[in-house]
């Protein structure tokens, strides 16, 4: 039976892990112990749902529609004047929800933020490039990876990622080595789809050899001149292979269990 | 009267006299490989200091030329991204007749350690290339090895690019 | 009009025929002096620019992906690929990130030389910077010195790590290797070199340059606010005014326990940045010098010690029956760290390198984020270069400093 693998997330998994393995957590320490934290977050008042220090750095969770709110205050009465990171996390599969994070900073007092909420799938989160202008490229590259429409944002396009590009490589989904858009885009760019044959698929297996490539490949035990057809019949060789050692991994996916 | 037997417009008739413009035209284009800058990303740092102090690629005759019309070898330093991949073929066929092209680095060779969505898995599935260059990143020394070994490879060509069996390669 | 397909696409440099009667100018995206894989669109009226947009995502290679779908010692080798000027700043945040969510620290020594090492690569990273933005200005000799100074400290790096360019040499809770014998000597005859250079060659070429000066001076300017608002910072935000070093003010290692000082300039242009630069090349020599008898004065102890998370010397792991398992099961599980997340930034060459780790309690980080300063300096371009004429966009390019291995990942 061919193996289950869960399709909502396709990161790569531990091959074991003990059955009473519980993760321990990153302690989190009390707001009020640090004075300027407490200040901030009377300054915030209702706008906080949950907060606490997390290795030296204060963690406010909010709502995400009062989100350009609270960066309103952070900014004017707690002298956050940076914005140095803006992204997401994918909790789709377990949640249904993203969780994006801003990372606030504040010079004078040498502190920094990190102001998180979370939205549903589907949902828009509203742009703070008004008061930050480094989220203009943060949030366009967080639409691009994950797919987040950003509202009231200035330019909303992708940025890393071509314009013709089809899916959101960071959400959980999205395999390493992409889908089948991915693996022929610049084939199809290119030369167009007819030429696919012609070119072949990637080759994603790096350890991959050809028997009778003898262009990339040298032999073991004889000699075959460099570009030489060897496919219809080899010469007698000193050394003897094993045929079910060489195994096509490309094509086939369950030959390893056949090795066994 | 005996007519000159030997007629040197025919198709087998130029052994001699050929030899000698190929060894002639090889000569001048081996030794004077203008390559053009193609750095993409970590090896392309290392292309340049092959031109730099230490490793001093003028000597060769090799000058870095920034754009395609002048160029003779693309060395394609650096990861290639799907996104970039149809400008690097653009670039290539700007290149003039005859032209050759060096992958410089795991990642231009096979893809290297990048097996993500975003690379391209070999630049010989867009162009076709004449050395292959491991490493990453390659040191100078390496890309002055591969320069030296094309040189070898053009002197053993025909001048005729139509000649040589890299012609069939080619993909388009 | 020609008409595109896909071999002989559209010729899409000069686009004349447009009602406003501006010019549309495509930058790259292979440049020469675009720094890597940057691509401009530029507006143009006449010689100014009015319009730029950065078009980046050219050397996107998905490493944010690879971080999901790796453990956390083997990701770090891709971190060289960032910022592939000054690979050990980039191992260091890295380790730092992760040895933060651990909670583990490392060894004095290891502390160190990972100083050491952080500041030879500013060094690189910085006569790489004057190479290059000269370069792009038009001085192709300092390329040529900058270059020569450049190979000693390679080969430094090279002494110690075995690697030129991707020194992956830094490990999570420490540093592989101790110092070769006589490395000491040679890094400070180093910094006696570059002190040399600095002063005769590059400051006497460039400083008081005629060329140069007109070129640089009033060029890319940046108010302290637009600069802490477009996320700037290293020498792109100290360069307008703010005194804002993170080794200074969140020092991490033992910046807090070294006498430097942080070189602010208050013109805002590039001329100030390039002298900002050349001073904290001064200053990173300091530094190393500082750093030596620290050295001298340290424990032999190279990696932290903490079994569950990091494998034991190897003396160890070849005569204990006990630290062989564990380094069995740290090879092939990898580490476990707690849950949490975590972000810890960190003073590279180009401005603030951080690292944001969620992690879920396995061997692989469920999300990692990399905030790399070029990033955000690509975005400023957009503000930076409007008003500007299309001679300066080069220096200006230049003077952001940008590498793009980090600004795409």
């Amino acid at each position: 039976m061919r193996k289950y693998v869960p399709k909502d997330n396709v990161q790569g998994k531990s091959y074991y892990t003990d059955r009473y393995w519980v993760a321990p957590r990153v302690p989190r320490m009390e707001v009020e112990a640090d004075s300027h934290f407490a200040d901030v977050l009377k300054a915030l008042g209702k706008l906080s749902k949950e907060s606490y220090v997390e290795i030296g750095q204060l963690v406010v969770h909010i709502d995400a529609t009062t989100n350009v709110e609270v960066m309103t205050v952070l900014k004017e009465t707690c002298g956050y004047t940076q914005c140095s990171e803006q992204s997401a996390v994918d909790y789709l599969a377990k949640d249904g929800e993203f969780e994006l994070f801003y990372q606030l900073l504040n010079i004078t007092e040498a502190k920094r933020v990190r102001v998180v909420c979370r939205i549903k799938k589907g949902e828009a989160i509203e742009s703070i490039t008004s008061l930050y202008h480094s989220a203009n490229f943060a949030e366009r590259e967080m639409f691009d990876m994950f797919g987040i429409k950003v509202n009231n944002h200035p330019f909303l396009k992708r940025i890393l990622m071509p314009d013709d590009w089809e899916g959101h490589p960071l959400l959980k989904t999205y395999p390493m080595i992409g889908d089948e858009f991915a693996s022929w885009y610049e084939v199809d760019k290119i030369f167009g789809k007819e030429y696919r044959d012609v070119i072949g698929p990637e080759n994603r297996d790096p350890a991959r050899i050809d028997r009778y490539d003898t262009k990339r490949f040298s032999r073991v035990g004889y000699e075959v001149p460099f570009d030489a057809d060897i496919s219809d019949g080899e010469k007698e060789q000193a050394i003897e292979y094993s045929e079910t050692l060489l195994v096509d991994y490309t094509t086939s996916s369950k030959t390893l269990d056949e090795r066994r | 009267m005996a007519q000159h037997q030997v007629n040197y417009a025919s198709a087998a008739g130029l052994p001699i006299a050929l030899t000698s413009v190929d060894k002639l035209v090889n000569w001048g284009r081996s030794n004077s490989l203008w390559p053009l800058t193609y750095g993409l990303a970590c090896c392309a740092i290392e292309m340049m200091a092959s031109g730099g102090a230490r490793y001093d690629f003028d000597r060769m005759g090799t000058i870095f030329r920034a754009s395609p019309r002048q160029a003779d070898v693309m060395i394609l330093a650096g990861t290639l991204s799907k996104k970039h991949a149809e400008f690097a073929r653009r670039l290539y066929d700007q290149m003039t007749e005859p032209k050759w092209v060096i992958s410089m680095g795991s990642c231009a060779n096979t893809g290297g350690m990048f097996n993500t969505y975003a690379t391209v898995q070999g630049v010989d599935r867009i162009i076709p290339v004449d050395i292959y260059l491991p490493g990453c990143a390659p040191r100078p020394e390496t890309l002055q090895y591969a320069l030296m070994m094309l040189q070898k490879k053009i002197r053993r060509e025909s001048a005729n690019m139509n000649n040589n069996t890299k012609q069939n390669l080619r993909l388009v | 009009m020609q008409q595109p397909n896909k071999l002989t696409p559209f010729f899409e440099n000069l686009n004349f025929e447009r009602d406003d009667n501006t010019m549309v100018i495509n930058f790259g995206p292979q440049h020469p002096s675009a720094h890597g894989q940057l691509r401009l669109v530029l507006e143009l009226d006449g010689e100014q620019v009015v319009k730029a947009y950065p078009d980046i995502g050219y050397l996107h290679r998905g490493i944010e992906k690879m971080a999901e779908n790796m453990t956390y010692n083997e990701f770090l080798p891709t971190t060289d690929r960032l910022d592939y000027i000054a690979s050990t700043s980039n191992n260091y945040a890295y380790a730092l990130a992760v040895e933060k969510l651990l909670g583990i620290e490392a060894p004095r020594r290891a502390q160190v030389i990972r100083t050491m090492l952080l500041e030879i690569n500013r060094v690189i990273s910085h006569l790489f910077f004057i190479a290059t933005h000269a370069l792009d200005v038009g001085a192709m000799s300092v390329f040529l010195y900058a270059f020569r100074e450049r190979e000693f400290a390679m080969d430094l790096m090279e002494d110690y790590c075995g690697a030129r360019l991707t020194h992956s040499s830094v490990r999570i809770g420490g540093v592989p290797l101790d110092l070769p014998n006589e490395w000491i000597n040679k890094m400070i005859a180093f910094c006696d070199k570059v002190d040399y250079e600095v002063e005769h060659t590059y400051n006497a070429l460039l400083q008081e340059n005629r060329i140069w000066k007109m070129r640089l001076e009033d060029v890319g300017v940046i108010s302290a606010e637009d600069a802490l608002s477009w996320g700037c910072t290293g020498p792109m935000l100290r360069g307008s005014g703010v005194n804002w070093d993170i080794r200074k003010e969140e020092p991490y290692e033992l910046y807090g326990e070294l006498d430097f000082d942080i070189p602010t300039s208050d013109r805002c242009d590039s001329y100030g940045r390039y002298r900002l630069y050349m001073e904290e090349m001064n200053q990173s020599t300091r530094i190393l010098r500082q750093l030596v008898p620290m050295y001298k004065e340290s424990e032999p102890q190279l990696m932290a010690h903490a079994p569950q998370y990091i494998s034991a010397p190897k003396e160890e792991i070849m005569t204990q029956n006990y630290a062989l398992m564990q380094h069995f099961v740290l090879v092939t599980q990898g580490m476990r760290p707690p849950k949490g997340e975590v972000y810890v930034p960190t003073e590279s060459p180009k401005g603030e390198l951080g690292f944001y780790i969620k992690s879920e309690g396995e061997p692989y980080a469920y999300r990692l984020k990399c905030r790399a300063p070029s990033f955000f300096h690509t975005g400023l371009l957009q503000k930076l270069l409007v008003g500007t004429y299309i001679a300066d966009v080069v220096t200006i390019i230049g003077t952001t400093n940008i590498v793009f291995g980090e600004v795409d990942r």
